[in-house]
């Protein structure tokens, strides 16, 4: 249909195209084909870090330097060109426009312009692995004096530093931020601006809130970490000393900087995923969200916090100890919130017909790998036991615990949710399954052992274990070991969802407008939408969770469906007795 | 068959896209800049003689008078927005009024270059001291969003000029004079901050 009302040449139509869900798409695939790249270096370094030395299969002897390299363009490509483009970028193109019931992005040229930056992004971070010397390798924190070359040449020449590893990672990044600014803007302005009728604050889905919290939050605190960036950028490049603490700099200033953008970095990557788990949640519970607002007033209240929690991952870095005991105050406050969002959904399930669908596995399965993390930063945010535990397996099992079951149990169950919508195709759901549980069990076996490897001692930024013997003994050798096969099954796996996806979308059977019988407007557009989404375009009459309703026939009841004359009594007594 | 897409029923819009869009762009750009400041602050707290030592003292009279050319070409800007809203007319006084905001930033500009001309002759670069670090680190950070106001306000008149209507070009000409007006509104400061401190 989109066909006949927009003629448009290929070019236009899937590579230069300013529609939301082309873009949207283009963001998921870079996402994932960076996944594949992040993957790929986490089996090298675990390998060598189970068998030191040992010849690593598709790759080769992985040396100390390239090591660190790898690690470090790990954390970096998985955090901001896997969870960034996905979750950020990749929901709010899909979810934004078509939830709030409008054709497209405010400014869809710049969205355009928004993933072509990206892509560049990502062309300069792949091509800092090609420098001399190699892609950088001191740490995604990047802190100086380290990234700085330690201050060891004042007078840099400048294009040999610029074509540097740790110059192109920082470039890179900067653009992924410009990028991600453009896309935010959009966000904010589509979200303002382009409801369709109806759609009243309280009446748009909580995954369309959490994008926009999480954008703001992007906004709020990406400018202090570009300016300490463009102060590392001077001292590596022009030889100026900001950092160097002989010429009257300050390292500590970096931490600073960085952190307070990395903190919140982590509600900018949670929400949007915790937000698509509410609507899962929600839908298979065939239950409305409970306590909506609540949670919406909570995300909020997380988000003023995550700007004031920074300083705790700079408990060893010598901070005055009354600020660390703040920052520890603060880092413990934040939980609360997440506490009571978590509750709410508790909440949710509870009574709940429940149905075990592949998206509500997947949303299942991220609570449960979720608390784990959630609770094992309880622990850290203690700076008595953070400084035991400091650069030990025990952070390491620990961030990955929230990251991973954020970037990736949060991007399955939205992608199996939402893929027959915006794909027009059915997935293969015994695949689904079998992909979820052999990811669980390995996510699970890569990182479980983790923990005791850290209690233990066991420090992270070391790539031959073999050479301290005297410290790493039985059983941490084997639990490395163990990690390291399930990592390997668990990107083998993967195959699995890429077999899916791709058959699924080649012949896969035409999806229905609304196959979960949701109610939040997108399900009520076309399976795939067309150029322009809606025709005609819905009016709102009411919130996105009405299931179940006393008195209806029916157990769901679509936004666009108005109140009738008896329905809205049944709807007051309800609301006052709750 | 042609077909045609009705209109989006939509709620009515209180304030326009670009200048919410504009709005958030400036409260990135502010983080931004409170990064900068901060950094600067933070160091000079640490350090007890400033400026060092050898290094020139910071040209502040000559700065002052820029720092009201820059006021003026604000000034200009607001009166062009008055202007040209109560009558439209292309060409007409209110144009000459955005071209003068245009030169008197080219103006700031010119007088930046050469003080800093100056200075490099005097012995204060980017790597001299910490003190030249921040000065040029922070003042060229301003310049640079000097440049990029002046493009926009080179943009806006040319997109005057091929309108038909005020009510084309009436959104433009707000967006682009809040970007000025942050141009404008942050120097102060950062002169305040960086020359007399
Ligand atoms: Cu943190």
């Amino acid at each position: 249909m989109s066909d006949t009302l927009h003629k448009k040449s290929f070019f236009r139509k899937y590579l230069f195209s300013t529609d939301h869900k082309v873009i949207g798409m283009q963001y998921t695939i870079t996402g994932l084909f960076m996944a594949a790249v992040g993957g790929f270096l986490a089996y090298v370094f675990r390998y060598n870090l189970a068998y030191p030395g040992d010849h690593i299969p598709l790759f080769g002897e992985l040396g100390a330097q390239q090591y660190n390299s790898f690690v470090t363009c790990h954390g970096m490509i998985m955090v901001f060109w896997v969870a960034m483009p996905i979750l950020l970028a990749g929901f709010g193109n899909f979810l934004i426009p078509t939830m709030i019931g409008t054709d497209d992005m405010a400014f869809p040229i710049l969205n355009m312009m928004s993933f072509w930056i990206f892509l560049l992004s990502t062309i300069v971070l792949l091509a800092s692995f090609f420098v001399p010397g190699g892609a950088f390798g001191g740490g995604w924190t990047m802190y100086p004096p380290l990234s700085a070359g330690g201050y060891t040449n004042p007078n840099p020449d400048f294009f040999k530093a610029f074509f540097s590893g740790a110059s192109l990672m920082i470039l890179a990044v900067a653009l992924e931020f410009v990028a991600m600014l453009m896309g935010g803007i959009n966000f904010l302005v589509t979200t303002i601006n382009k409801r369709t009728k109806g759609m009243t604050p309280f009446r748009i889905p909580l995954v369309v809130w959490f994008i926009n919290i999480a954008t703001i939050i992007f906004m709020f605190s990406v400018g202090p970490l570009v300016a300490g960036a463009v102060m590392l950028l001077f001292d590596i490049t022009v030889g100026t000393g900001f950092y160097d603490p002989a010429r009257g700099g300050d390292p500590v200033l970096f931490q600073h900087l960085f952190w307070f953008f990395g903190h919140p970095e982590v509600y900018v990557l949670l929400l949007p995923a915790v937000g698509a788990i509410g609507e899962i949640l929600s839908v298979f519970s065939r239950k409305p969200l409970f306590a909506y607002k609540t949670i919406i007033y909570l995300a909020l209240l997380s988000a003023i916090l995550s700007v004031v929690v920074w300083a705790h991952h700079q408990f060893v870095a010598g901070i005055d100890p009354r600020m660390a005991t703040f920052f520890s105050v603060g880092t413990i406050i934040i939980s609360i919130p997440f506490a009571g969002i978590f509750l709410s959904y508790m909440a949710t399930l509870w009574g709940g017909s429940i149905r075990f669908t592949v998206p509500m596995m997947w949303a299942l399965g991220f609570i449960g790998t979720f608390l784990v993390g959630g609770l094992t930063g309880l622990f850290l945010g203690s700076n008595a036991f953070d400084i035991y535990a400091h650069d030990t397996y025990f952070v390491v099992a620990h961030f990955h615990y929230t990251l991973f079951p954020v970037v990736f149990f949060g991007f399955f169950a939205a992608f199996y949710f939402w893929f027959p919508k915006f794909v027009g195709k059915n997935l293969n759901p015994a695949l689904g399954k079998i992909h979820f549980w052999c990811t669980t069990v390995f996510f699970n076996g890569t990182f479980f052992l983790l923990f005791f490897n850290g209690l233990g001692g066991q420090h992270r930024r070391i790539n031959d274990f073999s050479l301290f013997s005297n410290v790493v003994k039985e059983p941490y050798i084997t639990f490395e070991k163990i990690a390291t096969i399930s990592a390997i099954c668990l990107i083998l796996s993967q195959f699995i969802f890429l077999y899916n996806f791709v058959t699924s979308a080649v012949r896969g059977k035409k999806a229905v407008k609304n196959p979960w019988d949701a109610n939040t407007i997108e399900w009520v557009a076309d399976s795939p939408p067309p150029h322009g989404n809606f025709n005609p375009y819905p009016e709102v009459f009411r919130g996105p969770y009405d299931y179940s309703l006393p008195g209806e026939e029916s157990d769901f009841i679509p936004q666009n469906v108005p109140h009738t004359n008896e329905n809205i009594p049944v709807l007051k007594v309800k609301l006052s007795v709750s | 068959m042609e077909m045609v897409l009705q209109n989006p029923v939509r709620e009515q819009k209180a304030v326009s896209d670009g200048i919410i869009g504009m709005i958030f762009l400036l409260a990135t750009e502010a983080m931004f800049f409170a990064g900068l400041i901060s950094a600067y602050i933070v160091n000079r707290a640490g350090i007890p003689v400033w400026p060092p030592v050898g290094q020139p003292r910071l040209p502040i009279e000559v700065t002052a008078v820029n720092t009201a050319i820059l006021i003026a070409s604000a000034v200009a800007i607001f009166l062009f927005r008055k202007n040209i809203i109560a009558n439209f007319n292309k060409g007409n006084k209110s144009l000459k009024l955005l071209v003068t905001t245009i030169l008197l930033g080219g103006t700031f500009l010119a007088i930046q270059g050469t003080e800093w001309v100056r200075l490099i002759g005097y012995g204060l670069t980017t790597t001299s001291s910490l003190y030249g670090s921040f000065f040029y680190v922070i003042i060229g950070v301003h310049a640079v969003h000097v440049v990029a106001g002046l493009a926009i306000l080179f943009y806006l008149f040319k997109a005057i000029k091929n309108s038909a209507t005020l009510e084309i070009a009436k959104n433009k000409i707000t967006v682009c004079s809040m970007y000025w007006y942050f141009v404008v509104g942050i120097w102060p400061i950062l002169y305040m901050l960086v020359y007399l401190m």
